[in-house]
């Protein structure tokens, strides 16, 4: 027997060793660094239900003071802004609008994409691969233009329809990708036995197929909302008009106003806001990390 | 819907496809084009109501922007190396530093529930609205409470503003994109070190391989596609980002003084804040042309199959 | 080299128990194969005795030494994996030489085992590769070599033939047990095919449920089956296990037939049972004629296996069971036909327990 490992003392201080080195690297790399994270989020509620805050995180004192925007309106000055609610229901129109858009051209795409025979199927999927690369922001000032051309600036509620079909364009490329991926995971053979025991493709398609790419719909619809509820840079570019903003604008104008002022309301209103979101992505968690890997697998 | 079947098989895809590609036509294509078209124009927005409603004689054909892009402009130089330091920094953090964030995570730390929630806290600057993440980061920073310029502040490192102050400020702009950033290489990583089959795990262990040599002579060499693509996917976007600088700093003059003005918010602001519409253009086709290349490039080296696998292991 | 020897080790995976108290003792140079249906618990056995799991209970000892705390790296054992594992971005060279890089030896010992290994497998030509150039014979004998290359203490193998051709399988199973032997290495084998299980071990350990069912010889693992679960494990086709009520302490009333015992002692131990299994294996059943007959069946499907036929027959109702008989017969389903079954291969076992139950038969005693 090899004397290599008589040396037990030797071995276990080693792995002690190791141990205290992994745990300074993830300590150092993954702990550390992820403190302005905890800093922002605890501070975020810590600031937004609190009359006084120490130190930036420790509340003091349990208020709803800061909510007030959801019952009277918001004022600086002489400044009035739009009540909360109207424009909370544009965000809702616009995230709902691009989450149904993108939902129903992506599902279309995805089936052709992935179960029809066609010309130049392949070479769609790269463009739309590609599509999905290319970082559409860049396109902004021509759509601008556009949007003018097409008689959809300076509208209010049309420009913000504009707004969301614009967005949807944007995402529906991802959207056609993921979708596809869902199909492509049903496989052939269920489809056939579904013919085989009776179906037309019609009812093959509406009691075999839907329910199992049911959870890619959700998928994209999830997704697309967020987009749409997170949108900034548009609405903020092309909609004039305070009473047409959606949230995030609104938000962005009131931080501009309040800030050194008043950070338990900013906090209140910016938890109000990304609300939705955390919700979304608590209850669908692992859909959404699918998408993620998914959105860029394509 | 049931006459559909009866359809010749070579139209039906194409119906499918239909709203999809009138959504890229129109959003897409056009656009692209329209931004071509502007370069060439001296719209600005004087003429631009008339230009919209098509009136005779309301713009010129002219080079001019092209002419201002290669030197006229003074400030390009500038923006060019600000862009430089902006992506090169941020594509660090997002290919490199996320890299051994994903390793600490999934394989250092062994607690499966722990990792999960680690992962998770480092997804939140991804998942959180940019306007409500952007608040967070001034509220950081504000002298008055902000926790993050207080630790500095006792540290010595005392800038009147993070957000005025060079090279704080710039710093601030990659920190504060590293942070959404890193995720990306995070996801792309982190579903990579899983598909490692565990076999290859065990046999360099029994091989007399520590934790860190196995970090060392297998899981980063597996790496190397997903962390190629992590490079090649976020330099496309990376040019192209600005949101979080314009909710940070929100002007030409707040960004000029900060450094912060990047290619594509300089592109914004020409159009934007100063009414150069076809300027603007100009400089955003610098982007589209830059993304057309890169895109073209990578299908050129990766092909279209390793594109749509980003975390597959070569095993 | 080295004897291993498992002190009543448990591993619990949260409420699973993979492997339950399970105490076993390998010989030095002593080749131990643990044979058992998937999720038994042989590989975690395995992995244990490599150092990737700790036990949850028990110890484990390297001749005298206890290694339950001692990583992989300081066992010196040497493992190769039912998919190879083989490091996909390392060459061959690289993959046989790792382990020796990590133990810092001088490049040029490094590369004189290498060679030397790679000769004995005879893949020498094969350095320069990848692995995914290579077959899946090539790749195994890498793996193996690898797992050489260090001069283990003990040799551990997981299912390293399942992944290969029948005919490459039958030839490795001969290679794998020379080298075994010239070697010198203790080696344990972990296994779902019983066939290698028998012709390679010097010992098998039969598993199920995490538990240890038998220790023995090939020989004693089949002549001897300790209780129902092995008895039907091992075999093709397997024991015939036909369930019996004791009516004296000579007389089994089985499922169509009667059978009675001439011996005492078997007398003795059956008043201890009030049911049991009456096995018997294919090969010890012959077909005979009324009067010398023990039971009476009718044939049911006759399937040939090469060099002989497997009959199916029904005994009663819906029990049926298997013989084997020379293709020379000449049957055909619905034919009635009586068997007689070969006294001193009968085994019993206690319906409720299934242990074995021991008894002797008498030479001459027929």
């Amino acid at each position: 027997m090899s004397k290599k490992y008589i040396d037990i003392k030797k071995i276990k201080k080693r792995i002690l060793l190791e141990k205290i080195a992994k745990a300074l690297i993830v300590l150092f790399v993954a702990v550390i660094p992820s403190i302005p994270i905890w800093l922002m989020y605890l501070g975020l509620i810590a600031q937004a239900f609190s009359s006084k805050v120490t130190l930036g995180i420790i509340p003091n004192g349990f208020t709803l003071k800061n909510w007030r925007f959801l019952w009277s309106t918001i004022q600086m000055g002489l400044k009035k802004y739009p009540n909360i609610w109207p424009i909370t229901i544009n965000s809702l129109y616009l995230a709902l609008g691009t989450a149904l858009l993108v939902t129903f051209v992506a599902g279309l795409a995805g089936y052709a994409l992935s179960r029809m025979e066609f010309r130049g199927r392949t070479k769609m999927m790269e463009f739309i691969l590609a599509l999905h690369a290319f970082p559409s922001i860049v396109l902004l000032i021509a759509l601008f233009v556009l949007l003018n051309k097409l008689g959809l600036y300076g509208r209010g509620f049309i420009t913000l329809t504009g707004v969301m079909i614009t967005k949807a364009a944007l995402e529906a490329p991802m959207g056609a990708w993921i979708m596809k991926g869902f199909f492509d995971n049903v496989p052939w053979d269920i489809e056939w036995a579904a013919l085989v025991d009776g179906c037309n493709r019609l009812t093959a398609w509406r009691k075999v197929i839907l329910p199992l790419v049911l959870p890619g719909f959700a998928a994209v619809a999830v997704f697309a909302f967020l987009a749409g509820w997170a949108e900034f840079i548009m609405a903020f570019t092309f909609i004039r008009e305070d009473r047409w903003w959606p949230l995030s604008v609104m938000i962005y104008h009131v931080i501009g106003e309040y800030k050194f002022v008043d950070w338990g309301f900013l906090a209140a209103l910016s938890l109000f806001y990304a609300l939705p979101t955390i919700i979304f992505f608590v209850f669908s968690q692992k859909l959404l990390l699918r998408i993620y890997v998914g959105g860029v697998k394509g | 819907m049931p006459s559909l079947k009866n359809l010749p098989r070579k139209i039906l895809p194409w119906i499918f496809l239909a709203p999809l590609l009138f959504m890229i036509i129109l959003f897409w294509l056009v656009p692209v084009g329209l931004t071509v078209f502007l370069s060439f124009t001296n719209v600005t927005y004087k003429n631009f109501v008339k230009f919209v409603h098509g009136v005779e004689g309301a713009f010129n054909f002219t080079l001019e922007n092209f002419h201002k892009l290669l030197g006229g402009d003074p400030y390009i130089g500038e923006i060019a190396k600000i862009t430089l330091i902006y992506v090169g920094s941020v594509l660090a953090i997002n290919a490199f530093y996320s890299l051994i964030l994903s390793i600490s995570i999934v394989y250092l730390v062994k607690n499966e529930y722990l990792s999960t929630f680690m992962r998770v806290v480092w997804l939140l600057p991804r998942i959180t609205p940019a306007v409500v993440y952007g608040f967070l980061w001034i509220w950081l920073i504000s002298p008055d409470t902000g926790p993050f310029y207080q630790f500095f502040a006792s540290l010595g490192v005392a800038p009147g503003s993070w957000l005025l102050e060079k090279p704080y400020s710039q710093i601030l702009m990659i920190v504060v994109n590293g942070y959404v950033g890193a995720s990306f290489g995070m996801i792309i990583y982190t579903s990579a070190i899983k598909s490692i089959p565990e076999d290859l795990i065990r046999a360099a262990k029994v091989d007399g391989a520590s934790d860190l040599q196995i970090i060392r002579s297998i899981i980063l060499p597996l790496l190397k596609w997903p962390m190629l693509f992590v490079i090649s996917w976020q330099t496309l976007s990376l040019i192209a980002s600005y949101e979080q600088i314009l909710i940070l700093w929100g002007s030409y003059g707040a960004t000029k003084a900060a450094g912060t003005t990047v290619f594509a918010i300089y592109a914004w602001f020409k159009a934007f804040e100063m009414g150069e519409y076809a300027y603007g253009a100009t400089v955003s086709l610098v982007l589209v042309a830059i993304g057309i290349v890169l895109i073209l490039l990578y299908f050129k080296i990766f092909g279209f199959h390793k594109l749509m696998q980003p975390s597959k292991i070569e095993v | 080299m080295v004897s291993v020897k498992l002190d009543k080790v448990s591993k619990y995976f949260g409420k699973v128990k993979a492997v339950d108290d399970v105490t076993l003792y390998i010989r030095d140079g002593e080749f131990v194969t643990l044979l058992g249906p998937s999720g038994c618990g042989k590989t975690t056995t395995l992995l244990m005795i490599a150092g990737i799991y700790k036990p949850t209970k028990g110890r484990i000892y390297f001749d005298d030494i206890d290694v339950t705390d001692i990583p992989p790296k300081d066992r010196n054992v040497g493992m190769v994996f039912q998919s190879y594992a083989l490091y996909p971005h390392m060459t061959v060279y690289n993959n046989i030489a790792f382990p020796l890089k990590l133990k810092k030896l001088p490049k040029n010992e490094i590369d004189k085992k290498v060679r030397e290994v790679a000769k004995l497998l005879k893949i020498d030509h094969l350095l320069d590769r990848k692995p995914s150039q290579l077959s899946g014979g090539q790749q195994q004998r890498v793996a193996l070599a690898r797992a050489l290359v260090k001069e283990p203490d003990v040799l551990l193998l997981d299912e390293p033939l399942s992944n290969l051709d029948a005919l490459l399988r039958v030839y490795m199973r001969a290679e794998l047990k020379r080298l075994q032997k010239t070697l010198g290495i203790t080696a344990i084998y972990v296994t779902h095919d019983q066939i290698e299980a028998l012709s390679m071990s010097d010992r098998i350990v039969v598993m199920n449920n995490g538990r240890i069912q038998q220790t023995g010889t090939p020989d004693e693992i089949y002549s001897k089956p300790s209780n129902t679960f092995v008895a039907s494990f091992i075999g093709t086709p397997p024991m015939n296990l036909i369930p019996c009520r004791v009516i004296d302490g000579k007389t089994l009333e089985c499922l169509g037939f009667k059978y009675v015992f001439k011996d005492e002692i078997a007398e003795k131990i059956l008043n201890e049972h009030k049911e049991v299994y009456f096995g018997i294996r294919p090969e010890d059943i012959v077909i005979t004629n009324k009067d010398n007959g023990d039971a009476e069946a009718t044939i049911l499907v006759v399937e040939p296996i090469g060099k002989d036929l497997v009959i199916t027959i029904q005994l009663e109702e819906e029990h049926t069971i298997k013989i084997l008989a020379p293709p020379s017969i000449n049957l055909k389903p619905g034919d009635k036909i009586y068997l007689k079954f070969k006294k001193e291969k009968i085994h019993l076992f206690d319906k409720k327990t299934g242990q074995r139950i021991e008894y002797i038969i008498k030479k001459g005693e027929e």
